[in-house]
C-alpha cells in the first residue's frame, strides 16, 4: 500500500492575529456559557416567557443544520450515485457538516434548561414530538458523520488499514446519513406545524417540511460552492470550476421547483392576500424570495459569472443570505406573540425581544471555534487530497 | 364534545371584579415564588363614555385542553393528561427545551429563566390542584373567588350552566362559550360580555392543533424505511451499471488489442 501523506513543514500552525481573534471570541463564549449555567438563561440572554425560542434557535439550530446539508448531498452524490467527478468536494463537505453539527449540539447545550439530561431523549421517548425526531436524528447523524470523516483522520495518522476498513463498509452509513438528513432537514419545518396560530400565514403551511427539505438542498449546494471558492483562495489550492458550474445548474432547477411549491401553496391555501398587505411580514417574505431564490437564479444564469470564482462565490453568498433569512423568518421574525397589553401582566415578563450582546456572543464564539477547527483540520489532515480510496490505488 | 368527561373550570367575565384573590390563593396553595404566578389576569381598560363605562378582566391559566399541544410536543413525555382532566407536568423528566411554550397556543407554560443548573430551571404551569381535587375540594383559585366568577365541576354540567346563563341574559353575553370546541375542547370554559379577542384569547380553531404535526410524524418511520430502500436500490443499481460499462469498455479494448495483434 502506498503512503499518500507526507507531513509538509509549511503546515505549521501559526498564531496569526486572525487566529488570536477566533480564540478570544471562543473564550468569551465559554465564559458567558459558564455564567449561564450558574445564574440561568435569563442572566445572559433576553429570552423570556413570550420568546422562549429566538436568536439561538434561529441561528444555531435552524441555520446551523441547514448550512451543514452539504455533507449528505456530497456523500450521496459520490457514494450512492457514484458521481466520481465530485470526489474532490466530498471531504471538505463532510468536514463542514461534521463541525457544523458539533456546533449545533454545543449551542443547544447552552440553550437547553437541563443540558445534563439531553440523553433523556433516548429513554423517555414521546413519539408524537417533532423535536424528539430531530434530536434522535441529529445525534445519530453526528455519529454517522464521525464514521464518514474517520478515514481522513486515519489517513492523517497513517493508519491506512483502518481507513481502508471503514471505506469498505461505508455504504450503509452513507445511506443511513442521507435518510437521517432527509428526515431532520424536513422536520425542522415540521417543528413549526404546532404553531398555526403563531406563525404568520405566509410561512405556516402543512407542507413546511417539504419546503424545508427543498431549500436545504439549495443551501447545501451553495455551501459547497462557498467553501470551495474560499478554501481555494486561502489554502492556495485549485478550484473545480467546471464541477461548481454543474452545481449552479442544479441549484437553478431546485430553486425553480422551490418557487413553484411556495407560490403554489400560497395560491392553494388562499394566503396570497398577505403578499403585499402585511407590512413588515410582506417585506420579509419578499426579501427572502428575491434574495434567496430569484437573485441566485438570475446570477447563475449569466455564463461569465458562473464560470468565475468570484461570481460563483457571489451567487452562493446571495442564496445563503436569502435562505438563512427564510429560517429566521419561520422560526423567529414570522412568529407572532400575543399582545402584551391584554395578554400578560407587565410584571411577569418583558414581551419585546432583541437578542442581548452576550446571547449573540455565545453563537459568535461557537462559530469562531468551528472556523478554527476547520483550519486545523485542513492543515493537519488530508481534507483536500482528492479523496482517493486506498483500495483503488493498489 | 359532550363526551369529554373532565373536571372543568367555568369563568364568567361579567362576574370578575379584578380582585386577584385567585392569584394569591394559587400561589399560597402551590408555594409559588413571589415574582411568579400560575394565573394572570388579563384586562381591557375602561371603555365607553361616562356614565356608560365598561371594563372587562379575565382570569387566565392552563386551559387543560382535551388534546394538549404541550403534551404532543414534549420530546421526553414530561406531560401527562389525567383522565379526569388535569394536564400535569413532571419536572423530573424535563430537559428544558421549552418546545411546550412554543406549542401551547395560549402561552401557558412558563420557564425559570432566572435559575441556573444548581437550582434547576423548570417549566411551571397550573395543575388544576390535583392535591385538592383528589380529596373532593375545588382548586384554590375557585375556592377563594368571592363573586363565583370561577366555578368548578363536571364539564357537561358546566357547559349546560354556561348556555343557561347565555339564554337567561342574551343581551349580556357574547353568544359563545369559549373552550367548548376551541382546540378540540378545553377544560376551562369562558363566558364574556366583550369579544374574546379583547380578553387576549387567541382564535385557535375548533380542531386540535396537534393533529397536523402528529399526522406528519406518522409518516416518519414508513418514509425512512422506504427512502432507505430506494437509496439502497439506487446504490446497487448504479454500482451494477458502472461495473457493466467498465466491463464492456475492457472487452472492447481487449477485442481491439486482439485485432491489432492479428494484423
Amino acid at each position: 500500500m502506498k503512503m499518500h501523506l507526507t507531513i509538509n513543514p509549511r503546515l505549521r500552525f501559526r498564531l496569526s492575529p486572525f487566529v488570536w481573534t477566533l480564540l478570544a471570541l471562543a473564550g468569551i463564549a465559554f465564559a458567558i456559557a459558564m455564567l449561564r449555567y450558574a445564574n440561568g438563561i435569563g442572566a445572559i440572554s433576553n429570552l423570556n416567557n413570550s420568546y422562549p425560542w429566538a436568536f439561538w434557535i434561529s441561528f444555531d439550530l435552524f441555520t446551523g443544520v441547514a448550512i451543514s446539508s452539504g455533507g449528505f448531498l456530497m456523500a450521496g452524490a459520490v457514494y450512492i450515485f457514484q458521481l466520481k467527478q465530485f470526489k474532490p468536494l466530498l471531504r471538505p463537505s463532510i468536514l463542514t457538516a461534521f463541525l457544523g453539527y458539533i456546533m449545533v449540539v454545543i449551542a443547544l447545550l447552552v440553550d437547553l434548561g437541563h443540558p445534563e439530561r439531553i440523553w433523556y431523549m433516548m429513554i423517555h421517548m414521546n413519539g408524537t414530538s417533532v423535536l424528539l425526531e430531530i434530536g434522535i436524528c441529529v445525534m445519530t447523524y453526528l455519529a454517522v458523520l464521525a464514521i464518514e470523516f474517520a478515514p481522513v483522520v486515519f489517513e492523517g495518522l497513517k493508519w491506512q488499514k483502518f481507513a481502508h476498513l471503514i471505506h469498505r463498509f461505508i455504504m450503509p452509513f452513507v445511506i443511513l446519513g442521507v435518510v437521517l438528513s432527509t428526515l431532520h432537514q424536513s422536520s425542522l419545518g415540521s417543528l413549526l406545524l404546532i404553531q398555526p396560530t403563531k406563525l404568520f400565514p405566509l410561512w405556516w403551511t402543512p407542507i413546511l417540511p417539504i419546503l424545508f427539505f427543498v431549500s436545504a438542498l439549495t443551501i447545501g449546494m451553495s455551501m459547497i460552492i462557498f467553501e470551495s471558492t474560499l478554501s481555494a483562495r486561502y489554502f492556495h489550492r485549485g478550484l473545480e470550476i467546471h464541477l461548481l458550474e454543474k452545481l449552479t445548474k442544479v441549484i437553478q432547477i431546485v430553486l425553480g421547483i422551490y418557487l413553484v411549491i411556495k407560490f403554489g401553496q400560497l395560491t392553494f391555501s388562499g394566503d396570497l392576500k398577505y403578499l403585499f398587505t402585511s407590512g413588515l411580514m410582506s417585506v420579509l417574505f419578499w426579501a427572502e424570495i428575491l434574495i434567496g431564490a430569484v437573485a441566485p437564479i438570475a446570477i447563475f444564469s449569466i455564463k461569465r459569472i458562473r464560470q468565475s470564482a468570484n461570481g460563483l462565490l457571489l451567487g452562493a453568498v446571495v442564496l445563503l443570505v436569502g435562505m438563512i433569512l427564510d429560517r429566521f423568518n419561520v422560526s423567529w421574525f414570522g412568529v407572532q406573540h400575543p399582545d402584551p397589553i391584554t395578554y400578560m401582566p407587565t410584571f411577569m415578563s418583558a414581551v419585546h425581544y432583541i437578542p442581548s450582546l452576550p446571547e449573540v456572543l455565545v453563537s459568535v464564539g461557537i462559530f469562531s471555534a468551528g472556523i478554527l477547527a476547520f483550519g486545523l483540520a485542513v492543515k493537519y489532515l488530508p481534507v483536500f487530497e482528492d479523496g482517493h480510496e486506498p483500495a483503488a490505488q493498489e | 364534545m359532550t363526551e369529554i368527561k373532565h373536571k372543568t373550570f367555568l369563568f364568567d367575565a361579567t362576574r370578575c371584579i379584578d380582585c386577584r384573590a385567585c392569584m394569591v390563593a394559587c400561589s399560597a396553595e402551590n408555594n409559588i415564588e413571589m415574582n411568579k404566578t400560575r394565573i394572570w389576569v388579563a384586562g381591557v381598560g375602561v371603555k365607553g363614555e361616562y356614565p356608560n363605562l365598561d371594563r372587562a378582566t379575565m382570569v387566565y391559566h392552563c386551559m387543560h385542553c382535551a388534546a394538549p399541544d404541550c403534551l404532543s410536543a414534549c420530546p421526553v413525555g414530561a406531560y401527562t393528561k389525567r383522565e379526569d382532566g388535569p394536564v400535569i407536568y413532571d419536572s423530573k423528566k424535563c430537559i428544558g427545551c421549552r418546545y411546550c411554550m412554543n406549542a401551547c397556543p395560549f402561552g401557558v407554560p412558563h420557564f425559570d429563566f432566572d435559575k441556573g443548573l444548581f437550582t434547576g430551571a423548570y417549566i411551571d404551569k397550573c395543575t388544576m390542584c390535583p392535591q385538592r381535587i383528589d380529596i373532593g375540594l375545588s382548586p384554590a383559585c375557585v375556592a377563594t373567588c368571592p363573586t363565583d366568577a370561577l366555578v368548578f365541576g363536571e364539564r357537561a354540567d358546566l357547559l349546560k350552566e354556561a348556555h343557561a346563563r347565555i339564554q337567561a341574559h342574551p343581551g349580556r353575553y357574547v353568544d359563545h362559550v369559549y373552550g367548548e370546541t376551541e382546540n378540540g375542547g378545553t377544560s376551562y370554559l369562558i363566558l364574556s360580555h366583550v369579544p374574546f379577542a379583547e380578553l387576549g384569547l387567541p382564535d385557535v380553531g375548533n380542531k386540535p392543533i396537534k393533529d397536523t404535526s402528529e399526522k406528519v410524524m406518522e409518516f416518519t418511520i414508513p418514509f425512512a424505511l422506504g427512502w432507505g430502500a430506494v437509496l439502497t436500490a439506487t446504490a446497487v443499481g448504479v454500482g451494477f451499471l458502472n461495473r457493466r460499462t467498465e466491463l464492456m469498455a475492457q472487452r472492447a479494448e481487449q477485442a481491439e488489442k486482439a485485432e491489432e495483434a492479428k494484423k
